[in-house]
């Protein structure tokens, strides 16, 4: 009690000489807090599968800057929201992380879904993992090869796509009738790998997903991308056109250009590492600065590089301008992407 | 790499002083995870992901699977000795292990069970080994007309499951499938069933339902009756006597290897199809082991093959499981989920360049299942004698002790209060199945496939229209289901006409 109470007399003490000195001691306080500490890093998902891969290759990084020990926790649940309510709903003690799906806990807020008890808005970024880099893939055993051969197709192009209102159904609904594709979405698989296998059949010829995703299936020559979401062309992608380069030739771009960039913009959240809104800001200086230096330790890049993880780090404050941004955007785009998730497209 | 190098290669790893030790630690974590009830592979694997990053990738991946292929077998052991699954797949031993346990065979049910899960595991590795060439062909035959059909027939077996009457058996079926539709829609993201609550908007898990039916409910029971958990045995049976019944029963198991094969291949061809699960197939094993004993009367009062054939198929899965895994990297489970989140965390790729550059770590996987149930068996033996003491113990003492045990696995695989709930909710149902004589076992059934059920039909509607069936395999496959109900539906009402002849007459079902 009274040792806690001295602790607290010290962050007390420290903040005010922060205000004075600048970081230099305040740092330093935040750095005997989290020494042997345990930090909670809630997945949002179950154990396999994306987010569950980056928690669990960068916890020991983020171990080795803070000096604290990081225990994932899985808590799956309502889409990754479950999650996503915990770290928010957190005591703001800088003890409870976690990583979220950045663009479809937007999409929830912007739905207005039951049981959403976050703001999107308010949560502490630590910094951005990865972008939602979409991309879109067509089977080797298609007809198909490019984006144009798609464009021109007469006959139905088959798009596999998880549930409704999932984001690859949303990535589908959205590109598709605003190039003019014909085309004809199949919803209702699992996951992203029973599309894959559904592909790999000729069940369906063509699905988006994320690149990470995507990659192996690449490698393994079993499908090629053609599209990617990016305004710009992603480094990792340099010979794929990205859809915004098909956008000025249409005759409605005027219209189309708006929703293809809210859509860009939420693909931009992409999965961010959160903390509660409240915690003390020089634990989040801490923790934002132990982050930067966890996702850019020459040995964690090396390590994501040779398994093909895409890696694209921005910085806590600019993830919370990114996160923010999203959720700006005109009525009518706001209505069409808010039926694209609902699935009443 | 050639198959042979690949082998080679993969079996000199298997056995070298840098993995076997790792083998051996996984193999056993397995078989302790797999005998908590609630906790299965998927929890086995979970957890052993987080020791992976400083190992070698072939001590990697033993100490991985290994954790996994042996749950079955510690679950066994729980299934045969408490009445309570171990995990999911060992739900189908409860028909005959704990009858044999009561009739003071319980050394005998677990000695057939060890060995079956052994052989089990041993056919679905080399049949995987085997497949190797073609392993990506094989994989993609099962699309959703085909596995649609498939998971219609795997339900048509609760006809012959239980000593519960048809209709009851098919109310439960259907009430199981009910369950099923709880959750959150995919197909018309439409909520169904959830009055409103987040928590029922993921759908009811499989952990907790089984074990609310299955192990809470007889805890309930045993509460109620009192006495000790083994019923019609005096005194626990001695160190000596329970050697010679494991004997006995790993003897039985190779005497009824026929059975054990084709109880393998129902495992493994089932394991090869993507979202089905090892529970279902367990249960068809028990239903072809029924269906083609010389005494089908006798199953659910203690027949050793009742024990024999789901052992050998919940088993017999992992290599089944194993070939889109490896094949794609499509993971066909949650749990193969993991394995590819561990294969990332120690490097390694899969699809064909596994195939092609890394064969020693597919046979490393071989290798690891074999030899993983083989240290599991001879470890699970010694275990055997003071777990079936504790089944003398009052229940008084017992009971709590189990309870504690099984609300913890309850909660821990998604750590997850409602979890508890719903595992209490069913263990209320599960006694009143049990009391009116319903089948738990067709509701679970009908419960896990009514999902795969579901989707799988939706999906084949949409890509291959309303006729989707009349394609060659699916065709075979839907004659093959309506002939093996036809032949059901005869059997039972030739054997109601005979019982109700009054030269053979019986007592009526209650």
């Amino acid at each position: 009690m009274r040792r806690d109470f001295l602790k607290g007399a010290a962050a007390t003490f420290a903040a005010v000489t922060m205000l004075a000195n600048g970081g230099a001691v305040f740092a330093e306080t935040a750095a005997e807090f989290y020494k042997d500490a345990k930090i909670k890093w809630i997945v949002p998902y179950k154990p396999g599968g994306g987010y569950d891969e980056y928690s669990r290759m960068i916890a020991p990084y983020l171990e080795k800057y803070t000096g604290a020990s990081v225990e994932i926790e899985n808590m799956p649940g309502a889409g990754g929201m479950k999650g996503a309510n915990e770290i928010f709903n957190s005591p703001p003690d800088g003890l409870t992380i976690g990583i979220i799906n950045g663009s479809a806990m937007v999409t929830n807020q912007l739905s207005e879904i039951e049981g959403a008890s976050y703001k999107i808005a308010d949560y502490n970024y630590l910094g951005r993992m990865v972008a939602d880099l979409r991309v879109l893939v067509v089977g080797t055993n298609s007809p198909y090869k490019t984006f144009d051969d798609l464009l021109k197709s007469e006959s139905d192009v088959v798009v596999g796509a998880t549930g409704l209102g999932g984001s690859t159904y949303v990535d589908a609904v959205i590109t598709g009738p605003a190039f003019g594709i014909k085309q004809k979405v199949v919803h209702g698989f699992d996951n992203s790998g029973d599309v894959r296998q559904a592909m790999l059949r000729g069940d369906v010829t063509a699905m988006w997903g994320s690149l990470g995703s995507a990659v192996q299936g690449v490698a393994d020559g079993d499908h090629v991308i053609v599209a990617q979401s990016d305004v710009e062309r992603s480094p990792l992608l340099p010979d794929v056109p990205s859809v915004f380069e098909y956008v000025d030739a249409l005759p409605n771009a005027g219209e189309i250009k708006p929703v293809l960039e809210a859509w860009d913009a939420l693909n931009a959240v992409g999965r961010p590492v959160a903390a509660p809104p409240g915690i003390p800001a020089d634990r989040l200086a801490f923790l934002r600065d132990a982050f930067s230096k966890a996702i850019s330790d020459p040995e964690f890049v090396g390590a994501m590089t040779k398994a093909e993880r895409e890696l694209s780090f921005v910085d806590g404050e600019r993830m919370g301008k990114i996160a923010t941004s999203a959720t700006n955007m005109t009525p009518e785009v706001k209505k069409l992407i808010v039926a694209a998730v609902r699935g009443e497209i | 790499m050639t198959i042979i190098e690949g082998m080679t290669s993969g079996f000199l790893q298997s056995v070298s002083l840098g993995v076997i030790p790792y083998l051996a630690v996984g193999s056993i974590f397995g078989l302790v995870i797999g005998i908590i009830p609630g906790l299965g592979g998927h929890f086995a694997m979970a957890m052993a992901v987080t020791f992976l990053y400083t190992m070698e990738p072939g001590a990697g991946i033993a100490f991985l699977l290994g954790a996994h292929a042996t749950v079955a077998q510690g679950g066994g052991l729980t299934a045969i000795l408490f009445s309570t699954p171990g995990t999911g797949q060992n739900a189908a031993t409860l028909l005959d292990g704990p009858p044999m346990r009561d009739n003071g065979r319980a050394g005998v049910a677990v000695g057939a069970a060890m060995a079956s899960c052994f052989l089990g595991a041993t056919f679905g590795a080399i049949v995987l080994a085997c497949l190797i060439p073609f392993l990506r062909d094989v994989v993609l035959v099962f699309g959703p007309p085909e596995i649609f059909v498939l998971a219609f027939l795997a339900l048509t077996f609760v006809a012959v499951l239980g000593k519960e009457d048809l209709i009851r058996s098919l109310i439960a079926a259907l009430a199981g499938m009910l369950l099923a539709m709880i959750g959150l829609d995919n197909v018309t993201n439409t909520e169904r069933f959830t009055m409103g609550s987040m928590s029922l908007s993921d759908g009811l898990s499989l952990v907790p339902v089984i074990l609310g039916l299955f192990a809470v409910a007889e805890m309930f029971e045993l509460w109620a009756k009192g006495g000790a958990l083994a019923r019609g045995v005096d005194k626990p049976l001695s160190a000596r006597e329970t050697q010679k019944q494991i004997f006995e029963g790993i003897g039985l198991a190779f005497k009824n290897w026929w059975l054990v094969v084709r109880c393998s291949a129902i495992g493994t061809g089932m394991g090869l199809i993507p979202g089905l699960g090892s529970a279902p197939a367990a249960f068809v094993a028990y239903g072809h082991a029924k269906q083609t004993s010389k005494s089908p009367e006798t199953f659910g009062k203690g027949n050793v093959e009742g024990v024999i054939g789901p052992e050998a198929s919940n088993d017999a899965v992992e290599g089944g499981a194993l070939a889109s895994t490896i094949a794609f990297g499509i993971p066909g489970s949650s749990s193969m989920a993991i394995l590819l989140s561990g294969l990332f965390i120690l490097g390694l790729e899969t699809g064909p360049r596994m195939l092609n550059q890394n064969l020693d770590i597919v046979f490393i996987m071989i290798f690891t299942i074999i030899i993983g149930n083989l240290i599991g068996t001879l470890v699970g033996m010694f275990l055997v004698n003071p777990m079936s003491r504790a089944t003398s113990i009052k229940s008084e003492f017992m009971v709590p002790v189990l309870m504690a045990i099984i609300i913890t696995g309850a909660y821990a695989t998604d750590r997850s209060m409602f979890d508890i709930g719903v595992t209490i909710f069913f263990g209320i149902i599960g006694l009143i199945m049990k009391i009116l004589n319903y089948s738990r076992s067709a509701l679970l059934i009908g419960f896990v496939l009514g999902f795969a059920v579901e989707k799988n039909l939706y999906l084949a509607l949409l890509l291959k229209g309303p006729f989707f069936f009349m394609q060659p395999l699916p065709l075979a496959l839907t004659i093959f289901t309506i002939g093996f109900l036809a032949y059901n539906v005869v059997m039972i009402i030739r054997h109601r006409r005979s019982a109700a002849s009054p030269l053979t007459a019986r007592k009526p079902n209650s």
